[in-house]
C-alpha cells in the first residue's frame, strides 16, 4: 500500500518527456496511474523515475487522419472514449466495451495508451484492437514509427514501445458499410476482471469495407456473406491470439448460428490458456469457443447497411 | 512542476476552496496527504488496490479515487472531499436522503458513496436505478446490500428526499 | 420495498417500532465520524510487522540490524522478545488442543502465509513499511499443510505441544438415529459435502492506536475491537497485568460481522512496543494483510451423512461426521465446536441425530467467529440434506419443509439437545418468501427461459439466527472452563439540566446502537428521543460494561437493550419517587410523559420538567429527608438466565433467542458459461418486535448481499504450497452495486417470550442466501443430469464442471430404499 521512494517529473512536451525516458534508466511514463500506481502500492514494480504524461495535450486529442483512420490520443480516458461522439459515429464498440471497464473512477484516469502498453492479458482493449486491426504510433529520439498489432503486443506487460519511447496514438478504420464488430467476456462480477474475452470484426471482401450498400448486395445484414473476419481471444495466452482457422472457415460465409459455431469448434483444443482460481485451463477453452461464437453473432448483427 | 526529475516536490493544490502550498514526497498517496496531512479524515482507506472506492475525491469535479493518485499529480488542480459536500454543517438534500432513507449503517463506505453519487447528480439530475448503480459500481460497501443507498440517490433526484 | 404482515403483541410502543431516521447518520455523512486510524497522537510512531512469506517454516534467524539503522525508524520487536515478555494466550480446549502456544508473534515457527513475525515502528507509515523490508529473515521451510482430512492423519503436525493436529474432537448424540436409520422407508447417504471458506471483510480493517503510561503502567488503546471484554481477558494474562490496566476504547467502527474479535496477538505486540519505545503506536492493518491473515470463517467438510426418510416424507433422523478446518491457531476455537448445536435440527423436528465433530489446524489463516458463525455451516448442511432428500426421492422442497418444519403450535419447542426455539411460524415466513417470488409462475418463467436457452431454477434457504449466547456452552467442550451464563451492562442517569445521558458497554460496528437505545429510553421515561444522548463506543473507563460486553451473537435487542431498559426503569422509579415527594402526590398518580414527571389529569402547576429533578439532586438538594437519596444514576446488568448446562449429556440451552429468516431466490444459469444471474430475490425475517423497522430490513439487506457474495464469488482458495490466492479485492469479488438483484423483503413479528423487549437478536441469518442459492443451482441444472451442489460457493467455473459432468457430483450421493 506504500510506495518506496520515486522520483517524479512533469515534462511539457512529447520530446521532454521521451527525453527523459531515455535519461533515466528506471523510468516509467505515468498515464493514469491505474495500473502502475497499484503495482507500486504492491511493490511488485518500482521504477526509480515517474515520467507524467499529464501535461501532454497532444496526447489527448480524438479525430481523423488524411486516411480516413479515426485517431485517438493515447492519453485519451476510458471516459472520453465512452462520451466521444467522433468513436461514437466512427467506431462505436470502443465506447460500449470502454464503458464496462471496472468503473467511472478508474474510467476518469485510465487511459487507451496505459491499457494497450501494460498488455496485461485480461485487459479489455488488446484483443479488441487487434480484432479492429488498430495501428499503434510510437515516438523515440529518432522519431515515428507506425506499427500494427499483431506487432504491437509481444508478451506479457510487453509491446513494441522500447525503452525511452512512447505511444502517442491509437487508430483503428472508421466503420464503412459492411463493418460489424463485437465482444463478449466472462467476468468476475459485473464490470470485473476478465476471464476470458473475445473481440469480433466483420467487414466486406477485401478487408477495409465497401461503399456499395448492403441491400444491394441482395441480403439482410445477418446473412450476408461476410468479407473478412477477425476473431480475437483475450486472457488465454500472453498476447491476444487471431483464431485464424476460425476466420478462415468464416470468411465468405453466411454467418448463422449453425455456421459460426461449426467453424468454432476445435478452437478451444489449439490453445493453452492458464488455470487458476477463477477457473481451470479446459474452462477457459470452451469459454474462448463460446464467446469467439458470441463475439461473431454480435458483430454479424450489427453490420452496418 | 520542472521537468527535472525530484524526490520532494513542492505542490499547490485548491482543497475544498482553499489553496494549499505543501512539500510533499513523490511516492505520498494523494489519499495519505489529505488524512495524514492535512487532517482531512473523512476520505477512508478501504483496501489496497484501488477497488473499494471508500477514497473517493473530486478532481476538477470528477469523481477518482485518491488512492490511486499520487499527490505531486494533482498540483495545480481543485479536491472536493466529503468535508467541502456541507462546509457549513447544513446538509445537502443528497446526505438528507442517505439519512432518510437508512443508506447507511456503519459509514465507513458513505463519504465515497456521496462523493460518487453528488458527481453524478451534477451531470444526471434524476438518475435512474441503473444509471445510480453503474455511479456507484466502483463504491463497495459491505453493509447495506445497496439496497437502500441507490433508493437514497434516486429519491434525491426526484427532489423528494 | 417491503411488504409486512405483522402479528399482534402486547408490548405497549410509542417510539419503539417506529422507523426512526438514525442520529449516527449525521456525523457519518459529513466525514466526521472518528474511526481509530482517524486519532492521532504527538509523537506516534506508526508500525508494520515483518511476515512470512511461507505457509510453514522453521525461523532460523531475524536480524533488524538493517532496519534500525533506517533514520526515522523508533525500534523493532521479534518473537523472540515476545517469548520473553509474554505468556501464551489462554486457549479454550482441552488436550490436546489445549496445549497449543499460541504467542502475539511467531516464536521458531512460523505456521501460515502472512502470519506477522517481526514489527518495525516508525516516523511514517511509508518509513515502516521500507524498514520492514530489511528486516533479514531466515526460513527453512517445511511441508504445508492445506487440508484437514489429510491434517486428521498427523503427518505434518503444526503444534509439537500438542503433538497432534486435533483442536477438539467428540461425538454428540440425541435420540437414537441407527434406530430411526433402521426403520426408515429410504435412507439417503450423501459421501461429502463441503462448505467453504470465506469472510464478511468489513470495509474498516483492523487497527488500534496505543498509549502506554509509565506512571500508573496501563495502556489505552483506541480501536476497533468488537468484544473488547474477552480481548481484554486475553491480553491482561499474556501481558502478564490486571486487567484493569488495559483500557479499550472504540469509537466508529467500519464493520465488524466478527472479523474483528481476535486482534489480540497484533494488540499486544502494540501494547508492548509502546511500552518499549516510551511513544503511542499506530497500526492499520491492510486489506491483504485481512485477507491473508486475520479472521475466516470456519471451514466445514461434511462426511458420510444419512438421513432416515420416511415414507410420507418426514425425515427422522441423521447423522454426519464434520471435520472443521479452524487454520493455524484456534483462538476463539473450538466454541465453533459446540455454537452449531445451537440450531442441531435447524429448523425441523428431527428427533434423532448424530454428529462426530473434530476440529483441526492446518497452515491457513486463524478462524474468527464471521457472521453467522459456526450455525451458518449446520444450517447449510441441514438445508441440503433437505433439497437432497427432496430431489432424489421425488418430493417438493416446499412440501418437505412444510412437513417437517417446527409448527408454529409447537412453540417454544425443545430440541433435542435442550434448546428452546422461543418462538416464529416458519411455514408462514416460508409462504410470505414463495408470494414475494411470485412461485406459482416458477414453471412458465422455467419455459419461457428455456426458448432463450438459458436454465431457470428455484431455491428456498431456511434459517435461525440464534442469539444470546449462554457462554457455558463452552464447558460442554471443556469442563474445566469456568464461563457461563452472559451478561451486557449500561447505564443510564439524568444530567443537572434534563438531558438523559445513556452509556452502554456494545460496541456497535453500524447496527444503530444509538438510536435504538434512545428509542427505548424515551418510551420508559416519556421524552422525545431527542432529550436522550446515547454516547457512543465502548471505554473501559468511562462507559460502563460488563465481563462479555460487545456486539457479536446477535444479542444486541436482547442484552444491550436489556441492560438499558433495566437502567430506564431504575431511573424511571426514582424520578417518580422524587416527583411524588416534590409534588406531595402519591406515587401511584405520578406520570412520566413529554418531558415532565406530573400529576395524571392533575393541574397544571403539578407539574416538573425533567430538568427541574435533575437541578435539585445535583445542585439542591438539602430540604430531601436523610433517608431519601435518589442519585439520578442507574446501571443495570443485564444477565439473561439460563439454566445449568448438562456436560454429560451435551444438552441445555445455549441460546435464547432464535429469529428465523426464510430466503428464496430464482436464478438462470447460462448453461454455456456457468455464469449464475440472480433474476428475483425475497428475504423474510422474523426477529419478533422490530425496535426500529428499517435498521431491521437493513440488516437484512447486507446479510443477503454478503451470502450472494458466498455463494457465487467469495472464496479464500489456497493453493498447495499453502499461498492465499484471493488476498485482494479483484480476486475475492464482492458484490457491488451492479451485482446486487433487484431484492424483496418480508416481515413478521413472533415476539420473543423470554427477551426484555420481546426482540429477539438478529444480523446474522443471511446464511439463508448462501442455501437457497444453492438449492436454486441446484433445481436449475436439473435437466442437465441432476447434478448435486456439494460446495457452498458455486462460481461460474464450478456450475460448468456441474454442467459438463453431472455423474462425478451425483457418485456422491445413494438412496438405498426398502
Amino acid at each position: 500500500m506504500l510506495l518506496r521512494e520515486v522520483d517524479y517529473a512533469r515534462p511539457a512536451t512529447v520530446d521532454e518527456a521521451i527525453a527523459l525516458l531515455a535519461e533515466h534508466d528506471g523510468a516509467r511514463p505515468l498515464a493514469g496511474g491505474q495500473t502502475l500506481v497499484n503495482v507500486m502500492k504492491a511493490r511488485a514494480a518500482s521504477p526509480d523515475v515517474l515520467v507524467d504524461l499529464a501535461e501532454l495535450e497532444e496526447l489527448r486529442s480524438i479525430g481523423f487522419g488524411s486516411d480516413g483512420r479515426l485517431e485517438i490520443g493515447a492519453m485519451v480516458t476510458y471516459a472520453q472514449l465512452v462520451s466521444s461522439s467522433e468513436v461514437e459515429v466512427a467506431r462505436p464498440i470502443l465506447g460500449e466495451v470502454a464503458a464496462t471497464i471496472a468503473d467511472v473512477q478508474v474510467r476518469n484516469r485510465g487511459t487507451i495508451g496505459g491499457n494497450v502498453c501494460v498488455n496485461d492479458p485480461t485487459n479489455h482493449l488488446p484483443p479488441l484492437l487487434v480484432a479492429l486491426d488498430a495501428h499503434f504510433t510510437i515516438r523515440g529520439a529518432d522519431g515515428e514509427r507506425t506499427v500494427d498489432a499483431s506487432d504491437f503486443f509481444q508478451g506479457v506487460y510487453l509491446t513494441a514501445v522500447g525503452v525511452g519511447e512512447l505511444l502517442t496514438k491509437v487508430s483503428v478504420p472508421p466503420a464503412v458499410s459492411g463493418t460489424g464488430d463485437g465482444f463478449a467476456a466472462v467476468t468476475i462480477g459485473k464490470h470485473g476482471t476478465c476471464i476470458v474475452d473475445a473481440a469480433a470484426s466483420i467487414s466486406d471482401e477485401g478487408g477495409v469495407g465497401s461503399t456499395e450498400p448492403l441491400e444491394s448486395r441482395g441480403a439482410g445484414s445477418a446473412d450476408a456473406r461476410a468479407g473478412a473476419v477477425r476473431v480475437v481471444l483475450g486472457c488465454v495466452a500472453p498476447t491476444p491470439v487471431r483464431a485464424t482457422t476460425m476466420e478462415e472457415g468464416l470468411a465468405g460465409a453466411e454467418l448463422s448460428e449453425a455456421v459460426v459455431r461449426g467453424a468454432s469448434e476445435g478452437l478451444g483444443a489449439t490453445l493453452d490458456p492458464p488455470s487458476d482460481v477463477h477457473g481451470s485451463a479446459d474452462y477457459r477453452r470452451a469459454l474462448a469457443e463460446t464467446l469467439a461464437v458470441r463475439a461473431v453473432l454480435q458483430a454479424a448483427s450489427r453490420r452496418t447497411a | 512542476m520542472g521537468t527535472q526529475p525530484a524526490s520532494s516536490l513542492a505542490v499547490s493544490v485548491a482543497v475544498n476552496g482553499e489553496q494549499i502550498e505543501e512539500e510533499v514526497p513523490a511516492r505520498r498517496l494523494l489519499v495519505h496527504f489529505l488524512r495524514d496531512d492535512l487532517g482531512l479524515t473523512g476520505t477512508h482507506v478501504g483496501c489496497d488496490t484501488g477497488n473499494c472506492g471508500a477514497c473517493t475525491v473530486h478532481l476538477n469535479g470528477e469523481p477518482v479515487k485518491s488512492c490511486m493518485l499520487l499527490t505531486v499529480q494533482v498540483d495545480g488542480a481543485a479536491l472536493t472531499t466529503i468535508e467541502g459536500l456541507a462546509p457549513d454543517g447544513e446538509l445537502t438534500p443528497l446526505q438528507r436522503a442517505f439519512n432518510e432513507h437508512h443508506a447507511l449503517q456503519c459509514g465507513y463506505c458513505t463519504p465515497g458513496m456521496l462523493m460518487s453519487a453528488s458527481a453524478l447528480l451534477e451531470r444526471n439530475p434524476h438518475p435512474s436505478e441503473d444509471e445510480v448503480r453503474v455511479a456507484l459500481q466502483g463504491n463497495i460497501c459491505r453493509c447495506t446490500g445497496y439496497v437502500n443507498i441507490v433508493e437514497a440517490v434516486v429519491a434525491a433526484g426526484r427532489g423528494s428526499a | 420495498m417491503t411488504t409486512v404482515t405483522e402479528q399482534p403483541t402486547t408490548l405497549k410502543r410509542g417510539y419503539v417500532g417506529q422507523s426512526l431516521p438514525r442520529r449516527e447518520d449525521k456525523r457519518l455523512v459529513q466525514g466526521q465520524g472518528t474511526f481509530f486510524d482517524d486519532v492521532r497522537r504527538h509523537g506516534m510512531g506508526y508500525v508494520h510487522f515483518v511476515r512470512s512469506p511461507y505457509a510453514h517454516a522453521r525461523i532460523l534467524s531475524i536480524d533488524v540490524a538493517k532496519a534500525l539503522e533506517l533514520d526515522g525508524v523508533y525500534g523493532t520487536i521479534t518473537g523472540d522478545e515476545v517469548a520473553i515478555s509474554t505468556d501464551p494466550f489462554f486457549e479454550m480446549s482441552v488436550e490436546p488442543g489445549g496445549l497449543i502456544e499460541d504467542y502475539a508473534l511467531a516464536v521458531g515457527r512460523t505456521r501460515f502465509m502472512g502470519e506477522p513475525v517481526a514489527a518495525v515502528c516508525a516516523a511514517t507509515r511509508e518509513l515502516a513499511r521500507d524498514a520492514a523490508d530489511l528486516v533479514e529473515v531466515e526460513y527453512e521451510p517445511l511441508p504445508a499443510l492445506v487440508d484437514g482430512e489429510e491434517a486428521l492423519k498427523n503427518e505434518v503436525v503444526l503444534h509439537d505441544d500438542a503433538g497432534s493436529n486435533v483442536v477438539w474432537s467428540g461425538v454428540f448424540s440425541w435420540g437414537d438415529v441407527d434406530q430411526a436409520l433402521a426403520e426408515a422407508d429410504h435412507v439417503v447417504k450423501i459421501e461429502r459435502l463441503h462448505f467453504h471458506r470465506f469472510a464478511s471483510t468489513p470495509l474498516e480493517c483492523a487497527g488500534a492506536l496505543v498509549e502506554y503510561d509509565r506512571g500508573t503502567q496501563e495502556w489505552t488503546i483506541h480501536c476497533n475491537h468488537q468484544m473488547p471484554g474477552v480481548g481484554a481477558i486475553w491480553m491482561a494474562p499474556s501481558l502478564r497485568v490486571g486487567i484493569d490496566k488495559l483500557r479499550f476504547v472504540t469509537q466508529d467502527i467500519g464493520g465488524g460481522f466478527g472479523n474483528k474479535i481476535c486482534l489480540h496477538p497484533q494488540f499486544v505486540v502494540l501494547c508492548l512496543l509502546a511500552r518499549k519505545l516510551g511513544r503511542p503506536v499506530q497500526w492499520t492493518e491492510w486489506r491483504t494483510d485481512q485477507h491473508t491473515a486475520n479472521a475466516h470463517g470456519n471451514e466445514r467438510t461434511f462426511l458420510a451423512v444419512e438421513v432416515a426418510v420416511k415414507a410420507d416424507g418426514e425425515m427422522t433422523g441423521f447423522k454426519v461426521r464434520a471435520i472443521d478446518d479452524c487454520g493455524a491457531f484456534p483462538r476463539y476455537e473450538p466454541l465453533g465446536c459446540i455454537i452449531w448445536a445451537q440450531v442441531t435440527p435447524g429448523l425441523y423436528g428431527w428427533r434423532n441425530i448424530q454428529v462426530d465433530f473434530t476440529q483441526v489446524c492446518t497452515n491457513k489463516s486463524p478462524v474468527s467467529p464471521n457472521r453467522g458463525y459456526s450455525r451458518m455451516q449446520h444450517l447449510w448442511l441441514t438445508e441440503r440434506i433437505v433439497d437432497i432428500v427432496a430431489a432424489e426421492l421425488g418430493l417438493d422442497p416446499v412440501e418437505v419443509r412444510k412437513r417437517n418444519y417446527v409448527k408454529a403450535e409447537q412453540m417454544p419447542y425443545e430440541t433435542p439437545n435442550g434448546c428452546v426455539y422461543d418462538s416464529g411460524d416458519y411455514a408462514a415466513a416460508l409462504d410470505l418468501a414463495l408470494d414475494l417470488i411470485d412461485y406459482g409462475s416458477i414453471e412458465e418463467r422455467r419455459r419461457e427461459a428455456e426458448g432463450r436457452g438459458k436454465l431457470l431454477g428455484i431455491g428456498i434457504g431456511s434459517t435461525l439466527d440464534s442469539g444470546t449466547n449462554n457462554f457455558g456452552q463452552s464447558t460442554l467442550l471443556n469442563p474445566d472452563l469456568q464461563f457461563s451464563g452472559n451478561n451486557e451492562a449500561a447505564a443510564v442517569k439524568l444530567d443537572i439540566f434534563g438531558e438523559v445521558v445513556v452509556t452502554l458497554g456494545t460496541v456497535p460496528q453500524g447496527q444503530g446502537h444509538e438510536t435504538t437505545a434512545a428509542q427505548v429510553v424515551a418510551d420508559i421515561l416519556g421524552c422525545p428521543p431527542e432529550q436522550v444522548n446515547v454516547r457512543r463506543g465502548h471505554d473501559t473507563w468511562f462507559n460502563t460494561h460488563a465481563g462479555f460486553s460487545g456486539t457479536y451473537a446477535s444479542q444486541f435487542a436482547f442484552t444491550g437493550l436489556g441492560a438499558v431498559k433495566g437502567a430506564a426503569e431504575l431511573l424511571r422509579e426514582e424520578m417518580v419517587q422524587l416527583a411524588a415527594f416534590v409534588l406531595q402526590a402519591p406515587e401511584e398518580s405520578i406520570e412520566l410523559a413529554e418531558g415532565m414527571a406530573r400529576v395524571k389529569d392533575g393541574p397544571e402547576e403539578a407539574a416538573l420538567p425533567f430538568m427541574a429533578l435533575g437541578a435539585i439532586v445535583n445542585a439542591n438538594n438539602a430540604f430531601l429527608p436523610p433517608d431519601f437519596n435518589p442519585t439520578l444514576n442507574h446501571r443495570y446488568v443485564c444477565r439473561p438466565y439460563f439454566g445449568v448446562v448438562d456436560t454429560e449429556k451435551k444438552t441445555g440451552q445455549l441460546t435464547l433467542t432464535y429469529a428465523t429468516q426464510i430466503h428464496a431466490a430464482v436464478v438462470e444459469i447460462d448453461p454455456d458459461t456457468g455464469e449464475v444471474d440472480i433474476v428475483d430475490y425475497a428475504a423474510v425475517d422474523d426477529c419478533g418486535v422490530r425496535i426500529n423497522p428499517q435498521i431491521v430490513e437493513g440488516q437484512v439487506h447486507g446479510a443477503t448481499a454478503h451470502a450472494i457474495g458466498a455463494a457465487l464469488s467469495e472464496n479464500f482458495v489456497y493453493d498447495e504450497d499453502g499461498t492465499l490466492l484471493t488476498a485482494n479485492f479483484y480476486d475475492y469479488h464482492v458484490p457491488h452495486a451492479l451485482d446486487m438483484p433487484p431484492l424483496k423483503t418480508g416481515a413478521m413479528e413472533s415476539p420473543s417470550p423470554v427477551a426484555p423487549l420481546g426482540a429477539k437478536g438478529m444480523g446474522e441469518g443471511g446464511g439463508g442466501g448462501i442455501h437457497c442459492l444453492c438449492a436454486a443451482i441446484q433445481d436449475a441444472l436439473r435437466p442437465a443430469g441432476k447434478p448435486i451442489v456439494y460446495d457452498s460457493c458455486n462460481p461460474p467455473h464450478r456450475v460448468w464442471s456441474m454442467l459438463r459432468d453431472p455423474g462425478s457430483t451425483r457418485a456422491n450421493v445413494t438412496v438405498v430404499s426398502k
